[in-house]
């Protein structure tokens, strides 16, 4: 896993899946954004800048923290 | 599967990134009448390589302060002498009103305190970069929405189509529901990136690359398939990364004055090229660093400690606010200050990018490639380092080109065709006969790359590359895709295949030593000017891909 998501403050609008150029992301029954597909992420921060609640926070992956 | 009704448009455009919205923006500004499409992977407000963000035009020809022929000759330093100086020429005259028109939609460039813009250098010669301050990838999708030009998010183009010798159209596949739809267009721009995924690279994450992962040589496959000549293959770039993170900052970095430093402190440019420094040319300076490397007086890094505070504060806001925030919160993790610590830098993944290198597809000064309207801009076009400016300097000129050409509707007699060849393919790949996971897949080419291709080479290990991977060539067809997203990423990775192998036959071809350490030949060390000042130009002939000489 790539990202810190504090679904606690998360609103469930989607912006982090929905402007995630890599399609890491989606909503998951409840709304709530969980990364589908990590090994696809660049670490770009796309989703923290979009996130209107400021839930997201990148951490990245093991080998390159 | 389902197939969709076909869709009628004026000019399509594969890819929305910087060239593709520029395009799609000029031709709606001159004719707000045409029809234009953009078929976009991701989302346009975010999407491609400058999707985050960008902190610099690296190359703009500021009028007072250089010249259109001062930066011709600046890439013809860069690119040892092999480049066609049209594509060039055309950027370095477009460049500046490129920046006026990000100027006016919202975008700030540094001034000086007698408001001239502050102008860096960052070429081996002349002064031709302008730092970036906003959100520019938003601001121009912004523009491109408001022009009325008709966007596909979350689509992606396989196959093109044609009407005899000219481009007809494009197939696309919906990510979100897996279907086909059908466009006619009697122009089509590609626009989709150059190929991030060909070395493997370090940090054992197959996207964590240098340039943006989610572009990996599909529109080189196209265009090839469609009958375009390509180019620069054999310019197999490598470039300097931060240590595990694999992210850039090195235009950041050097612009601005900070000192490539060995594990003894020494500043070892100095060794290798004494007047330009790291203002060399790429492959000079990696190849620098490859020798300091073999020496045991690694590890090479960045040192900043020398400048002064507010060169450090513009570094910082570059790189954290305007490009890549994620970086900040890498070097805090790590506790690395940049004000008083060296930051160590490695090697990038072997890559393959028109505007960070020379490959793409052959095109002219509209940037039409020679199949009758299919065009290129951006980093799948060549565009010797033409950078963000040359992909949106081209899509300007494609986007003028377009209408004023006017080209006829096409007959769109090959799409049942292509159609049927392509709903087979997909059928094939969700029966995933070879049962081997496409990640697998890549990482076995990628890691064949390092071992034979990635320089330095030589005919043995180049040869030897092909011989190993033509067994992928036919496995690849039966490759498992699962969903939507798993189709997507085979024809990632079959594109990704499809481009070292062109990189190993046009890298063979070569038969000297040239660029540095990115064509660097063990077995022809020497670089031949009388026969090799020349683009390998690789083009698809009856039997598979044709290799020529083009003087330029």
């Amino acid at each position: 896993m790539n990202l810190s998501i504090d679904l606690e403050c998360c609103i469930g609008c989607g912006a982090c899946a929905e402007y995630c150029p890599g399609h890491v992301i989606a909503m998951n029954e409840e709304n709530h954004p969980y990364e589908k597909y990590p090994d696809d992420c660049w670490y770009c921060g796309v989703c923290q800048i979009e996130c209107p609640a400021d839930c997201i926070q990148m951490l990245f992956p093991y080998l390159v923290r | 599967m389902e197939r969709q009704r076909l869709i009628e448009t004026d000019f399509l455009i594969v890819g929305g990134g910087p060239a593709g919205c520029i395009a799609a923006i000029r031709a709606k500004e001159i004719n707000p009448d045409i029809r234009v499409t953009v078929v976009e992977k991701a989302e346009i407000s975010r999407s491609g390589s400058a999707g985050r963000g960008m902190d610099a035009l690296n190359n703009v020809v500021i009028p007072g302060v250089s010249t259109v022929d001062e930066y011709v000759e600046a890439v013809s330093i860069i690119a040892d002498g092999v480049i066609d100086p049209a594509i060039s020429r055309v950027i370095g005259e477009r460049s500046f009103g490129i920046l006026k028109r990000l100027e006016q939609w919202g975008l700030s460039f540094p001034r000086d305190e007698k408001g001239g813009y502050i102008v860096n250098q960052f070429h081996p010669k002349g002064r031709f970069l302008v730092e970036i301050r906003g959100d520019m990838k938003k601001i121009i999708a912004r523009e491109t929405l408001s022009l009325g030009a008709e966007i596909y998010n979350r689509h992606v183009v396989l196959d093109l189509i044609k009407d005899g010798p000219r481009i007809a159209g494009a197939i696309a596949f919906d990510l979100s529901d897996g279907s086909l739809k059908t466009f006619v267009a009697p122009a089509v721009l590609l626009a989709a990136g150059g190929a991030a995924r060909i070395g493997l690279n370090s940090t054992g994450y197959l996207h964590g690359t240098f340039d943006c992962p989610w572009c990996n040589g599909e529109a080189y496959r196209l265009g090839y398939e469609a009958g375009a000549r390509l180019t620069g293959f054999d310019y197999t770039g490598i470039a300097m990364m931060i240590k595990d993170f694999n992210c850039p900052g090195l235009s950041t970095f050097i612009r601005h004055g900070a000192w490539l430093v060995n594990g003894l402190g020494e500043r070892f440019m100095e060794r290798y090229d004494p007047v330009r420094m790291e203002h060399a040319p790429g492959g000079v300076r990696t190849k620098a660093m490859l020798e300091e490397l073999k020496a045991r007086r690694g590890p090479v890094a960045f040192s900043f400690s020398h400048l002064e505070g507010r060169t450090l504060d513009l570094i910082e806001s570059g790189i954290y606010e305007a490009e890549r925030p994620t970086v900040r919160q890498f070097l805090q993790r790590r506790c690395i200050d940049l004000r008083s610590q060296p930051l160590e830098v490695v090697f990038s993944e072997v890559y393959l990018c028109g505007g960070h290198g020379l490959t793409g597809m052959v095109a002219d000064r509209w940037g039409e490639t020679d199949v009758p309207g299919l065009f290129a801009a951006g980093d799948c076009l060549a565009n010797p380092y033409g950078f963000l400016p040359g992909a949106m300097c081209m899509g300007e000129a494609v986007g003028e080109r377009v209408v004023s050409k006017a080209y006829s509707r096409p007959d769109d007699n090959e799409v049942d065709e292509r159609l049927a060849v392509l709903e087979s393919a997909i059928a094939r790949h969700r029966k995933g006969a070879l049962n081997v996971p496409v990640r697998e897949f890549e990482y076995k080419y990628r890691r064949l790359v390092n071992e034979y291709v990635a320089p330095p080479k030589s005919g043995s290990r180049l040869a030897r590359f092909l011989k190993e991977t033509d067994a992928m060539v036919k496995d690849q067809d039966d490759l498992p895709a699962p969903d939507p997203h798993g189709l997507i990423k085979v024809f990632e990775a079959k594109s990704g295949l499809f481009s070292a192998r062109l990189a190993a036959l046009a890298s063979f071809f070569r038969e000297e030593s040239r660029f540095g350490l990115y064509h660097d030949r063990v077995d022809y060390p020497e670089k031949d000017d009388a026969n090799w000042q020349t683009r390998v130009i690789v083009h698809r002939g009856p039997d598979g891909p044709v290799l020529e000489k083009e003087r330029t």
